[in-house]
């Protein structure tokens, strides 16, 4: 992905911070961040577990499907896009829930609309998670290639570091990578049962850190090869990699995270000192931000940039975080400033730095962007300012 | 050359190169690894735990259903070449499936939707991950490198063909474990549902079960086939702007003269009208379906047992979405 690299020519999100990357990005900057609230969404069977929440007053497969289409209209907006660019793009989504929602909507509804007979199984009907890119393309006349990774936390990551490599092998005209995670009844009681939840706070990076919060989320990132007259940023190297070590850690020595980003600055032929400043994964969990940071550390030493996690703000988007966190960020450089890492209060001392607790200029420079997910599966890349 | 597939817009910049097929492994319904066994829908699915113990020597017993089929097919195309084979080499996982571990996912949600509240167990909520099963194989074959899993309902296989192929091509990788696996997951009703079915949308034939694994890289001795050409259109191309195409790719990757069989695949969706169109122009159907039954990613058991049971053979794979996308697939099995 060296050669040149790839243009970001748009991008969409919609996240508890609001319906556009912008807006979330403005709310970040001026540090207008609600903690997480336990959730309100009609489908969800314990309103116990807090998370980031999409506002909205409808019911919640019309706001699946309203945040996808608002994702995508935004990104395919920003990228100055005719029907007839769309309609050559090729599709590569990331989601683990898929339209599961629809199950889980059918089903509450159901119970709820015959108080007095009991419950029938849960019947699962959705058609995989492929079914999303069928959606978008039938909605936007998409006719490229179409392929969906349900790769549980770096799916979306995943998907944009394959569609840029595609981009630069010449395979593919133009990619248009969707992150796609409606709030779940499986994923809330899921990541429960593993107790992996910090039921007070998300707090990436800190001494006091106990779990994650969910976030809800949708994201469009479109990738071109061709630079438009609007494309200001530019993917410039990217890493994908399988740590068979372990499912569910990045190893707490650091070392896997510390070769997965050397190797993603050897692709880009940037040093470490090119880098501006990281979009840590930081989920705010112990062994998360354990690894990631000491790898951090690692590689950068002394010289490391600021470090941000904006799970404390948005929660975790689980398969939609590569580009839901992707499209935040350049609205947040768009607006001239990195936001600070919420949900920060003391160093951990096995970690050995604090996340940026200020928001700082978005100078030009290279930013790192860093996503560790569930299946020893790890996802890097660097997307030049300027 | 143009393909079919090349209409207004989704023509990509570039096509592939064909890739060597080093193995190839099909598991049905039946669960007999790269044979042909009787069985009935009604009774599926079968307990997996006899075929786990004859491919991986010991049970998995913390493994869910989809996480112990991907295992077994996975070795089983490994067999062909033992697992020292992959030492040294860049080797890529690609993991196809329609649906996943719907296996996990159904007993998980309904212990959450319980009346009273039940009892979610983690165990099962970490094997519903759709990429743990990628995760268990790649330990298992100690791959580290490209390691994804992809889902494009029935056309999820052919997906995961076309890149791997595109990532050999480049030199990212020097072998590719390509494969596809969905299980049957009751009710029967639910499952044909689940693959968007209805009669006028495919061949009426019983729902089944797979996982069936091609291993795709350069090796002129073990090599048993090749594939040729992956490529998607969308609703607008029929069998003839296919036949046309299939002809090419044919007088591009065949010497003139030789002698072999054209052998076309349908998948599920395609229907008996079209069968007889490629009879009636000299193409042999080789319909592997009542030997695997309906499942999202039974192009990879059809096109798996092609290359294990019919030498000398240019073969064509076609299957679409309810939606009217499609995917072929071109390539050609060795004379023995």
């Amino acid at each position: 992905m060296n050669d040149g690299g790839i243009y970001v020519r748009g991008w969409g999100a919609v996240t508890s911070l609001g319906w556009s990357a912008p807006a979330a990005a403005r709310r970040l900057i001026a540090g207008d961040v609600e903690p997480a609230a336990a959730c309100t969404s009609s489908h969800l069977v314990n309103r116990a577990f807090k998370a980031y929440e999409v506002a909205y007053g409808g019911h919640p497969l019309d706001k699946a499907t309203a945040m996808l289409w608002s994702a995508l209209d935004e990104a395919f907006a920003m990228a100055g896009l005719s029907a007839g660019d769309i309609a050559e793009s090729s599709l590569f989504v990331g989601t683990t829930g898929g339209l599961f929602i629809r199950n889980e909507y059918e089903f509450t509804e159901s119970v709820r609309r015959n108080p007095d007979q009991d419950a029938p199984p849960i019947s699962c009907r959705n058609r995989g998670p492929g079914e999303v890119a069928d959606w978008i393309a039938a909605q936007y006349g998409i006719r490229g290639m179409a392929l969906t990774f349900s790769m549980a936390c770096v799916s979306s990551s995943h998907a944009l570091v394959v569609a840029a490599d595609l981009l630069q092998k010449g395979k593919i005209r133009r990619a248009v990578i969707v992150g796609f995670e409606p709030l779940l009844n499986m994923t809330l009681h899921g990541f429960a049962s593993l107790l992996l939840f910090d039921d007070d706070q998300c707090r990436p990076f800190c001494a006091k850190r106990a779990g994650m919060q969910i976030g809800e989320g949708a994201a469009a990132v479109i990738l071109d090869r061709d630079k438009s007259s609007s494309a200001k940023y530019r993917l410039c190297g990217g890493y994908q990699y399988n740590d068979i070590k372990s499912m569910t850690s990045a190893g707490i020595d650091g070392m896997t995270v510390c070769n997965v980003v050397r190797q993603t600055l050897t692709d880009a032929r940037l040093s470490a000192g090119d880098v501006a400043a990281v979009k840590a994964h930081g989920t705010g969990t112990r062994d998360n931000d354990l690894s990631e940071g000491r790898g951090l550390v690692k590689l950068f030493q002394e010289k490391l940039p600021p470090v941000i996690s904006l799970k404390g703000a948005v929660g975790h988007t689980l398969g939609a975080a590569g580009a839901v966190e992707t499209a935040l960020w350049l609205s947040c450089c768009e607006e001239g400033m990195i936001p600070r890492s919420f949900g920060f209060t003391e160093i951990d001392p096995d970690i050995g730095f604090a996340p940026s607790q200020q928001n700082i200029p978005a100078r030009d420079g290279a930013y790192l962007f860093t996503f560790f997910g569930f299946g020893g599966t790890c996802t890097s890349y660097l997307i030049l300012k300027g | 050359m143009e393909f079919f597939m090349d209409t207004k817009n989704n023509k990509p910049q570039k096509r592939s190169a064909a890739a060597p097929v080093i193995a190839a492994s099909y598991i049905g319904p039946a669960l007999m690894p790269n044979r042909h066994a009787l069985w009935e829908e009604n009774e599926l699915p079968l307990n997996v735990d006899t075929l786990v113990n004859e491919v991986m020597g010991q049970p998995m017993r913390r493994a869910g259903r989809f996480i112990k089929m991907v295992a077994c097919g996975g070795l089983t195309c490994l067999q062909g070449v033992t697992l020292d084979f992959l030492k040294g080499k860049k080797t890529g996982i690609f993991l196809a499936s329609g649906l996943g571990n719907v296996d996990e996912i159904l007993p998980f949600i309904t212990e959450v939707f319980k009346h009273g509240g039940g009892f979610p167990s983690p165990n099962q909520f970490a094997n519903s991950v759709s990429n743990a099963a990628a995760f268990v194989l790649a330990k298992i074959c100690d791959v580290t490198g490209t390691v994804l899993t992809i889902s494009q309902e029935e056309l999820s296989f052919e997906a995961a063909l076309w890149l791997a192929q595109n990532y050999l091509e480049d030199g990212d990788i020097d072998l590719a474990l390509v494969g596809g696996c969905d299980i049957f997951t009751p009710t029967v009703d639910e499952y044909r549902e689940r693959l968007n079915l209805c009669l006028s949308r495919y061949r009426p034939l019983p729902m089944g079960e797979g996982s069936s694994w091609l291993l795709l890289g350069r090796d002129d001795e073990r090599c048993v086939g090749e594939i040729f050409v992956v490529d998607f259109a969308d609703g607008e191309a029929g069998p003839d702007a296919l036949s046309a195409t299939a002809r090419a790719v044919f007088e591009r990757h065949v010497r003139p003269g030789t002698d072999v069989k054209r052998i076309f695949l349908p998948g599920f969706r395609i229907n008996t009208d079209e069968l007889d169109f490629w009879r009636r122009h000299g193409w042999m159907i080789d319909d592997y379906l009542p030997c695997c039954g309906v499942h999202s990613t039974a192009a990879a058991f059809g096109i798996a047992r092609v290359l294990r049971e019919t030498p000398g053979a240019f073969f064509m794979h076609r299957n679409a979405q309810a939606s009217g996308r499609q995917a072929v697939v071109f390539g050609a099995t060795k004379k023995r």
